[in-house]
């Protein structure tokens, strides 16, 4: 109870105590400024004064080698594919490109311009985390001083790493990774959205610029693609990451049931036959597939054979009607999905306690009531958190859909079909056709929703308040 | 009341046989749809029937051929650059496996066992940053890996895999949260450093995570065909990976699909090595999906 | 646990080593995957002619690459460093790769620029320039051209049938199969019924950004509704025209489904792969108006030649390539008159040489691939060169605002919403304004 109070007082204040803390960290800045050696005062100008201050010399020079790349970087600001990096590529990202170029000459790329401004303002980060730690680390010298101690040698350093700070090592080449790979291009995205990059602006022909909001309100008004179709698109998202869910999860659970039912033989082979479609990728199953419900293909053959109906059913893009495209992808995902609930359940079900089982048999409960209290329950508690990945997952899952019916059937007039998810419009949009803008709007809208069903769930499930309390 | 009960015990296990029976009829209907198209896929790698001295290589209406070879297998290897892509897939996915597997069980020890500052920090951003749709991103980073000059070889491609797989860490951690703690205390006053315990105690008990998260590093290059057909760019042939060159196949601009059995044929050998490799370690797969999907 | 992350990094180091930064000697040509080998070896045998001419070593190393010409266009857009020295694209792409400061370099060299005029039909030399900063300039070197022609059964339909929609559709009844089925319901392939023209004259109402103007489009003649009208008849009738299914045209061929299909030479392949020795190839049939379809000035038995965007691929140079002059002296090689008669019989390329047809001995050959050339060629006579090349807005406009599938929900007419005259007119006014703006009107 009394957790919970804090938790609501400190999201009140978080606001507040993050302006707290900056200046927290400002007094601290000035206090060590003022308190600290030489060799400290000196490193807040040259990186690695303190550590040559106490003899430090690697950690020195590394930093001192830091600090002139940085500048160097920031200076020179070296080209690449014709556009800067360094000080021009901050001016750059405010106007990205000035150069409209001719027919000879050429024009400012200001995609890169954007991307390049990105990046370094990203390193301007990493630079100044790096001169904190500089003075961070001088200071420290100073004080292991102070209390008789002598400064950590080169080989210490390291030492740490492995233990005490062993984190930062088993940390920083993800961290770098995912700054590189995944953070920075994140932004840039997100930044794309309050631009005009589109099929109209390719990028180093012609320029494009900052446009506020502009694409944001387009999706409540006007005539086109993104307002029209926008509402649509979401509604169907939202209905396919529910049915979805629902059918693979229930589906899943009772196939697990069904072969670890007592008295069936050889388990592990129907296990095996239902895992052949998690092996197989899935642009060839799903391909299959297709081929398969073809208008012409072998499904449609054998239902006429039978006699079941006279003329082919058009199953997928070309379908007379999207209820039956859309019921026939969310039959087609069960054939993908099932398989994974049926392993996870099935390991679930080994791990049921036993005990559970034992007190039930003392109090006389029959198989049939021991199974529909305790081995029923027990499977829905352990797998609600997988409801949530799965939901988020299955929002933003793109190959059934795309590799089906690539969004079919066909909204006339429309690039958005009436199976596109929100991803395979984004898809469409990007990659097919260069509007770029408003595919990253749509991914920002994609995200808000994702983010609101994780947080939601997420802040609620049993393992995030666990998380909080840290074992 | 002797009888009534003899009686009903019959009833009982003849209900129970009746069960059994219905279940493995249900069971047998469903193994043949799951089968129905991978089998179809397969019989169509070796269809080979001809016409005109042609391949017949479109889709046919028959589900069982009419006449079988392995002419298809030929003309990927003779016709197309398969064996190249192949190679190329093999080279990035095997090593791309050792980095993603080293970064992820690391962020996952650390983010399981290790206190320090930033760590909820860390752990927020990675969820929020995994909610993001991945496409828009391929722009800039097709952009920063051609600042490095390495566009359009294999080498981006194993970047672009591994270098993000510290995100995925969450079933790892799951499993490691599982490990008691009082194993690692114990060795700490010990005199064990934390690489030591990692090393030395962690890792030799997560066997089955281990594999778990090398086999999805691995199996995943041979499926990737969106980020693929990006970085290495659709014109340079002789660096796609199998999945680029598959999926050209069938859906490239301006190819038809007389090349659908080729395709198939193309589809067995990715398969059956990945199918293999995934059945001969099922067992830690599944303590993987479960350790991961418990503990969210 | 440590060797191995040991040796994964130094692997890791090995491999940055070995990641080269591809040096500017060489000189790099993407041309069409069916002929590399081609190309390639014509390419070989100019570098020889070179040195023996020059007395110095070509100063570049020559590599020829397979890249399909639509996938060229889009590489290249998207990042132009990652395209080729010369590269080629169908003229219609033109007007991206041109757009604001343009993307690839005009021909500056006046051997070449004359090869051009002199080689190629008018309606080529229109859509290969562009205009940039108010002068016009000269993008693209034309060397193969390719119209959509005819693809059917000939064991259900007789060359005589062939001629008119109406023979196939005849047969198609004979037999309860379709008459004829598209390669895909895009703005590209349904240029057979808007494109057509009046067998007699060549005249049409129809108007798609005449002289590369944005605003001359016109979609609502009379003869064009009065198509219209005929199209809705012959897609809704359960034995004659229709899009393709979610099995592809092929398939429908193949299994005897459909008994012709409107497609380019890229189809060719799939074709005889689906037909085998009952593969016909000719010219688009023609189609007469009956009573039904008379509209206006279009009356009863006029007679429509099917249509076609008659188009040139052709190679373009990269702008900021530092080889131009080189470049330009290839390329007045690779699309000179010889070069490419051999290249028709040797890949089976139809030349886009103006006179091809009556210079070329090839031509005359009793072959499927002569047929298919000749078939071409004649279509070419009703044929209009895609406009798109003037503006990227309009390939834009025309493909990718929905006016394609707009037209096919006429001629598909499924809930009888267009039976009318007034919502066909609707309809259409609908596709102009797409045409024109990329916006539905108000």
């Amino acid at each position: 109870m009394a957790d919970n109070q804090d938790i609501t007082k400190k999201r009140k204040f978080r606001f507040l105590s993050v302006f707290a803390k900056i200046g927290k960290s400002f007094k601290k800045f000035i206090f060590r400024f003022k308190d600290g050696s030489l060799g400290t005062k000196l490193s807040h100008f040259i990186m690695g004064a303190g550590s040559f201050f106490h003899k430090q010399i690697i950690k020195g020079i590394l930093f001192l080698i830091l600090q002139l790349g940085f500048l160097a970087l920031m200076i020179f600001s070296p080209q690449v594919n014709d556009t800067p990096f360094g000080f021009k590529a901050i001016i750059n990202f405010f106007t990205l490109g000035t150069e409209a170029g001719s027919i000879f000459t050429p024009t400012d790329n200001s995609m890169l311009m954007l991307l390049f401004g990105v990046i370094t303002f990203g390193v301007i980060g990493l630079f100044f985390a790096t001169y904190f730690a500089n003075i961070r680390s001088a200071y420290k010298a100073d004080l292991d001083l102070r209390e008789g101690k002598t400064p950590t040698s080169f080989k210490e350093d390291i030492r740490q790493l492995l233990d005490t700070r062993f984190h930062i090592a088993m940390l920083t080449p993800s961290i770098i990774g995912i700054i590189t790979f995944t953070v920075l291009p994140t932004i840039f995205m997100i930044l794309i959205a309050f631009t005009n990059y589109d099929s109209l602006h390719p990028a180093g022909q012609v320029l494009f610029d900052w446009v506020g909001f502009d694409n944001f309100i387009a999706i409540f008004n006007g005539t086109g693609e993104i307002s029209v179709r926008f509402a649509p698109v979401l509604g169907w998202t939202l209905l396919w990451a529910f049915s979805a869910t629902a059918t693979c999860y229930i589906g899943g659970i009772l196939l697990a049931l069904l072969i670890n039912k007592k008295g069936i033989k050889g388990k592990k082979i129907w296990r095996t036959i239902f895992i052949l479609t998690i092996a197989l990728p899935q642009f060839i199953s799903l391909l299959a597939m297709r081929n398969l419900l073809g208008e012409f293909g072998p499904v449609n053959n054998m239902l006429m054979t039978i006699g079941l109906t006279d003329a082919p059913i058009k199953f997928l893009s070309t379908a007379d009607s999207a209820w039956t495209a859309r019921i026939t992808i969310i039959v087609i995902n069960i054939w993908i999905g099932i398989p994974y609930t049926m392993l996870m359940t099935s390991g679930i079900l080994m791990n049921v306690p036993k005990d559970l089982y034992e007190a039930a048999q003392i109090d006389g409960a029959t198989k049939r009531q021991a199974f529909r209290h305790i081995t029923v329950p027990y499977i829905l508690f352990v797998t609600a958190p997988y409801l949530i990945t799965s939901f988020v997952g299955n929002i933003t899952s793109f190959n059934v859909i795309y590799l089906l019916t690539g969004g079919g059937p066909t909204v006339p007039g429309y690039i958005a079909g009436e199976t596109d998810l929100l991803v395979t419009w984004l898809y469409k949009l990007t990659i097919d056709e260069a509007e770029y803008n408003i595919g990253s709007v749509i991914a920002i809208m994609t995200f808000i929703i994702t983010a609101t069903a994780t947080l939601l769930s997420y802040r609620r499930s049993k393992s995030y308040k666990e998380e909080d309390a840290f074992q | 009341m002797m009888q009534t009960k003899e009686v009903k015990l019959k009833s009982y296990k003849a209900s129970q046989r009746t069960s059994l029976i219905l279940s493995y009829i249900a069971l047998a209907i469903l193994a043949i749809i799951w089968l129905y198209p991978i089998l179809w896929i397969f019989l169509n790698s070796i269809r080979t029937e001809f016409e005109s001295g042609q391949l017949v290589g479109i889709v046919v209406s028959h589900y069982i051929p009419h006449a079988i070879g392995f002419d298809n297998f030929r003309a990927l290897f003779t016709e197309t650059l398969f064996p190249r892509w192949f190679l190329n897939t093999l080279f990035v996915s095997s090593i791309s496996f050792i980095i993603s597997t080293l970064l992820t069980l690391s962020v996952a020890y650390v983010m399981s066992k290790l206190k320090f500052k930033a760590r909820k920090t860390f752990l927020n951003v990675a969820i929020i940053l995994g909610l993001f749709p991945g496409f828009m991103s391929m722009i800039a980073i097709y952009y920063i890996l051609k600042a490095f000059q390495l566009t359009q070889t294999l080498f981006a491609l194993i970047l672009v895999y591994s270098a993000g797989a510290g995100l995925g860490f969450y079933v790892a951690k799951g499993f490691f949260d599982i490990i008691p703690n009082s194993l690692l205390e114990s060795a700490r006053l010990d005199g064990a450093t934390n690489s030591q315990i990692f090393t030395k105690i962690v890792l030799p008990l997560s066997k089955p995570i281990i594999i778990y998260t090398a086999l999805l590093a691995f199996i995943g290059p041979w499926m990737d065909f969106i980020f693929a057909r990006v970085i290495i760019g659709e014109a340079n042939k002789k660096t796609w990976t199998v999945a680029v060159g598959l999926y050209n196949m069938i859906y490239g601009e301006q190819t038809d699909s007389n090349l659908f059995t080729t395709f198939t044929a193309g589809c067995m050998i990715v398969a059956i090595p990945i199918v293999g490799l995934f059945l001969s370690m099922q067992k830690y797969y599944v303590e993987g999906v479960t350790a991961g999907s418990v503990k969210g | 646990m440590k060797k191995v992350m040991l040796s994964a990094l130094l692997f890791l180091m090995v491999l940055f080593g070995a990641v080269s930064c591809g040096g500017n000697k060489e000189l790099l040509i993407w041309v069409g995957a069916e002929s590399v080998d081609f190309y390639a070896a014509k390419m070989v045998e100019y570098v020889e002619d070179y040195n023996a001419t020059n007395e110095k070593e070509f100063p570049y190393e020559v590599s020829v690459v397979g890249v399909d010409s639509s996938t060229a266009a889009a590489t290249f857009l998207d990042d132009t460093d990652a395209g080729a020295d010369i590269f080629t694209v169908p003229h219609d792409n033109l007007g991206k790769l041109i757009a604001g400061s343009s993307a690839i370099a005009p021909v500056q060299s006046e051997a070449l620029l004359t090869q051009i005029a002199n080689d190629n039909p008018q309606s080529f030399l229109d859509v290969i320039k562009g205009t940039v900063d108010g002068t016009e300039y000269t993008f693209g070197i034309p060397y193969v051209a390719q119209s959509l022609v005819l693809y059917y059964n000939t064991a259900y339909i007789t060359e005589e049938q062939a001629l008119t929609w109406e023979g196939i559709w005849e047969a198609a009844q004979t037999a309860n199969k379709n008459a004829m089925t598209l390669t895909e319901a895009g703005g590209f392939n349904n240029s057979f019924l808007l494109l057509a023209t009046d067998a007699t004259d060549h005249s049409t109402t129809l108007e798609l950004y005449t002289d590369g103007v944005q605003e001359n489009c016109y979609a609502l003649g009379d003869d064009t509704i009065a198509k219209m009208k005929w199209g809705q008849r012959f897609f809704m009738d359960e034995n004659g025209g229709k899009a393709p299914s979610d099995s592809g045209w092929e398939v429908e061929l193949r299994d005897e489904k459909t008994l012709s299909t409107i497609g380019g030479a890229w189809h060719y392949e799939a074709a005889t792969s689906a037909l085998g020795e009952d593969l016909g190839i000719t010219v688009l049939p023609t189609f007469t108006l009956t009573a039904d379809d008379a509209y206006g000035t279009a009356t009863e038995g006029t007679v429509y030649k099917s249509g076609t965007f008659a188009d040139t691929k052709m190679f373009v140079i990269k702008k900021n390539s530092n080889k131009a002059e080189y470049l330009e002296d290839i390329l007045l090689f690779l699309s000179s008159k010889e070069v490419q008669e051999e290249s028709f019989e040797q890949a089976a390329n139809l030349p886009a040489y103006k006179n091809a047809s009556t210079e070329f001995e090839a031509f005359e050959a009793d072959t499927l691939d002569a047929q298919l050339a000749r078939a071409q060629v004649e279509m070419f006579a009703w044929g209009i060169s895609q406009p798109f090349g003037y503006n990227s807005k309009y390939n834009t406009y025309y493909y990718s605002k929905g006016a394609p599938d707009l037209f096919l929900e006429i001629l598909e007419n499924e809930d009888g919403s267009f039976s009318t005259d007034q919502a066909i007119i609707d309809q259409l006014t609908i596709i102009q304004s797409l045409w024109t703006t990329g916006l539905r009107p108000e």
